[in-house]
């Protein structure tokens, strides 16, 4: 079905995706936590600016990222001193990817967060936890089911993430070259035969990511609480 | 406030200049300095109004073949026109191969590395080529790093962009060690400097093959067709770097 | 002994409460609004804005002076909630366990005095409104805190359930002798529990003192609900199998005859619980009533509760007053006053056994 280059890329793809939503969890729970319970001046801001990549395009995301890593700036500057290349590896993938599914999973995890009741939280305070044990042991166990599925969608994403990516690791085959770049790929060079079956591949991905959270959600979560 | 608004409306409705028709070229990436500048002299002398279509020719001949409305195809090289050929969207008869072009490896303007062969790309880290899979600046610096038994050697350093000039925008911007492209894009570029020019002998033959689309064929392609290979054009091309082939 | 010199930025006024409570049992009431849940908030450490000075047997909770402000986990403060508050995805053994430190001594004793033994596998979904609140205490009191603190624990239960956890209070107060703010609207909870009251409103201290001493003051009007007003503890006496009845010694050795009771033994202790409304009152001594329970008695104090008047009267030989309820229609009809002798009746099937 998939040649030896495909499957590479099948399998860089699921990588590159698990990496990027493993690395954004903490900080996209941490953001999310922080918009649900605090009230104060910059808190519209904060919202905004963290809700800019689902809304701009992705290659203007995509053209930020290459911007803020060229050696002309500040960052990029510190990167080429210390020998780190980020531009055209895999690990713009996961940047690119990352900052694309940052705010689903800062969305979906906020609302889960609000709908636990804060005074649980503080009653959970004056039964001797602080605030990060409450969080762990009151609002995260009230909350997983909606933190699962903004993850799981998170995943989604970085699997299908293209326009950031493109701009920022380019579709270098057996390097940076994910599932939708391949797609592209194959299309733009006549060989549409192949893009449709790698397009199959990503359908095939997308239903088994859904269907899982289905099954534990109402694995995990229906069965124990009625 | 609504008066305006109409007002506007009408205003922008209202054809330009002259009773003009569009005609729309597809020309390979290479080519959008050049033909932007004969554009301009071709709408003021003539009233119509040429809709630049630039980009890979592999991805143009794509697009026309999956229907994209086009007038002219001005291709970077003889296999996409061939592509397009066999499947009669062009006729044989009205191929002209009009321009030739040179490769060379450019490096970041400011960035000390030396290649003075290609034997010196080995050393690099990253070579900028657009893909050499399809489009023809890259299929070019293939044959030709082929040719000189280096391909193998080199191609795992290969980042492949969408096209020529993506190829360009890599090296200016230091991300990729060095590229390939046309003498004519390293000139129309201050960041870049050329370090090494493939020499037209022994690189791979670069022809720029132009033609209508066989529907519609418009009067108004033709004449823009012609003049593309008239003596206003060509001293235009000679400008940027091109070398005109001799009319057939 | 708690000291409170509290500042509180509330929406509307400021709750500002100065007052120093015994180290017992404190009713706070006071109308809706007053600031009593906020009070209770702002001493567990739940309102970072509390300004003042909030101190409980000699461990400072709060000085702003001196730049104290203890955290919430620190102040060992437990606190039980109007609705109990349970943690949902936790059982009610997780419940009860969730803050007990290293020992699970006090976790056990804690279930045993709330008997939450048959209820520890379940989750709080499926419990009732008593069970929770049993829960919501055995778990506050699981941390061994040095104060307890309830928001109206019994509002939201019907008088039988209301019945059926108020022993379960007084055992707290008893055995575990923690010291507790206890947020009523109910004077019946009031009288039974505490020692101490404190008055709220609008946002301020109106008076404190003896239960006694402020129910004559006209700060309850509206306030209180029925409810079991009188709870007696006794002993039993006997059992009379054909009179249908079984007789209670209560305290101060009066006499009650209660619906039999056959499966209590004699001389085990018991409390007895009396509605204020089922609790007659005669201008003159009683005579051929079907009721068992016949008291002399003298009114000490009437207090308008709703649309009703509670009379606080006081027997001879009882510790405190009994309560009963009549209509301002009985009081003029009677001529009830202060100083009044009264003869109280009640009925046996009036009487329930807790």
């Amino acid at each position: 079905m998939l040649s030896r280059d495909e499957a590479q890329v099948v399998f860089f793809t699921l990588e590159v995706a698990a990496l990027a939503t493993i690395l954004i969890f903490p900080l996209a729970l941490a953001a999310a936590l922080a918009l649900a319970r605090y009230r104060g001046a910059g808190k519209g801001a904060l919202e905004t600016i963290l809700s800019l990549p689902l809304i701009l395009p992705p290659t203007a995301v995509g053209l930020l990222l290459l911007e803020a890593l060229s050696r002309r700036s500040l960052l990029g500057s510190w990167l080429a001193a210390h020998g780190l290349e980020i531009v055209f590896t895999w690990k713009a993938v996961v940047l690119a990817t990352g900052v694309m599914s940052f705010p689903l999973l800062v969305r979906s995890a906020r609302t889960a967060f609000e709908e636990v009741d804060p005074r649980l939280v503080g009653l959970a305070r004056t039964l001797g936890c602080g605030r990060a044990t409450a969080f762990y042991r009151v609002t995260l166990p009230l909350a997983w089911r909606g933190v699962l599925a903004g993850t799981v969608l998170a995943f989604a994403r970085a699997l299908g993430e293209f326009g950031a990516t493109v701009m920022v690791a380019g579709n270098i085959p057996g390097r940076t070259r994910t599932l939708a770049l391949a797609i592209f790929h194959d299309n733009q060079v006549g060989r549409d035969d192949r893009a449709v079956v790698l397009a199959g591949v990503t359908v095939a991905l997308a239903f088994v990511a859904l269907w899982t959270t289905e099954l534990l959600s109402r694995r995990l979560g229906g069965r124990a609480e009625e | 406030m609504r008066t305006a608004l109409f007002v506007l409306l009408a205003l922008l409705s209202i054809p330009g200049a002259g009773s003009g028709e569009d005609v729309t070229v597809f020309a390979a990436a290479s080519l959008s300095d050049a033909l932007e500048e004969i554009a301009r002299g071709y709408e003021q002398a003539s009233g119509n109004k040429v809709v630049l279509n630039v980009g890979a020719t592999s991805d143009l001949a794509r697009q026309i073949q999956a229907g994209a409305a086009a007038d002219l195809f001005f291709s970077a090289d003889r296999a996409q026109m061939d592509v397009l050929e066999k499947t009669g969207l062009v006729r044989g008869a009205d191929r002209v191969e009009l321009l030739s072009n040179v490769l060379v490896v450019v490096v970041p303007a400011a960035a000390p590395t030396r290649v003075g062969s290609p034997a010196d790309l080995a050393s690099l880290r990253r070579i900028a080529l657009a893909d050499p899979e399809a489009v023809p600046a890259g299929v070019y610096a293939r044959t030709y790093l082929e040719s000189i038994g280096m391909w193998s050697a080199l191609r795992d350093r290969v980042i492949p962009t969408l096209n020529v000039r993506a190829a360009l925008a890599a090296v200016e911007s230091g991300n990729a060690d060095a590229g390939i492209v046309y003498r004519t894009d390293a000139a129309s570029s201050r960041r870049v400097r050329v370090a090494f020019t493939v020499p037209p002998e022994s690189g791979p033959k670069i022809v720029y093959v132009l033609a209508p689309l066989a529907t519609p064929r418009r009067p108004a392609a033709l004449d823009l067709a012609r003049r593309l290979g008239g003596p206003e054009a060509r001293a235009v091309f000679e400008k940027h770097g091109f070398r005109v082939l001799a009319p057939r | 002994m708690i000291e409170i010199r509290l500042e509180l930025p509330l929406a509307g006024s400021d709750l500002r409460v100065e007052a120093e409570l015994p180290a017992a049992v404190t009713a706070v009431m006071g109308p809706s609004g007053a600031g009593k849940t906020s009070l209770l908030e702002a001493i567990a450490g739940l309102r970072r804005r509390a300004r003042g000075r909030i101190a409980c047997s000699g461990a400072v909770f709060l000085d702003t002076e001196r730049g104290v402000d203890v955290a919430p986990e620190q102040r060992r403060v437990g606190y039980v909630p109007q609705d109990a508050g349970l943690f949902p995805h936790l059982t009610a053994l997780g419940n009860v366990r969730f803050g007990a430190r290293g020992d699970g001594g006090r976790v056990e004793t804690a279930i045993d005095t709330l008997d939450l033994r048959p209820l520890l596998a379940r989750r709080p979904a499926s419990l009732s409104g008593g069970e929770k609140q049993r829960v919501a205490l055995a778990r506050a009191l699981a941390t061994s805190p040095r104060l307890l603190l309830l928001d109206e624990p019994l509002a939201a239960l019907d008088v039988e359930l209301k019945e059926r956890v108020l022993p379960y209070l007084m055992r707290i107060r008893d055995e575990w002798k923690v010291p507790m703010l206890y947020v009523t609207h109910n004077v019946g909870e009031a009288l039974a529990l505490a020692g101490h009251v404190l008055l709220l409103r609008n946002r301020r201290v109106e008076a404190q003192g003896r239960p006694l001493d402020l129910l004559s003051s006209p700060g309850l009007t509206g306030e209180a609900e029925a409810g079991i007003e009188n709870l007696l503890p006794g002993r039993v006496l006997a059992h009379d199998a054909t009179g249908g009845v079984s007789r209670v010694e209560l305290q101060g050795g009066i006499p009650l005859s209660v619906p039999l009771a056959a499966t209590r033994p004699v001389g085990a202790p018991v409390m007895v619980a009396i509605r204020a409304e089922d609790v007659l009152v005669s201008s003159a001594p009683v005579k051929g009533l079907s009721a068992r329970n016949v008291y002399e008695a003298r009114v000490e104090a009437l207090e308008r509760t709703g649309i009703d008047v509670t009379l606080m009267c006081a027997l001879p030989a009882a510790p405190s007053p009994w309560l009963a309820r009549v209509t301002p229609a009985a009081v003029e009809a009677l001529g009830l006053k202060a100083g009044q002798p009264v003869w109280l009746a009640i009925k046996s099937h009036s009487v329930r056994l807790l």
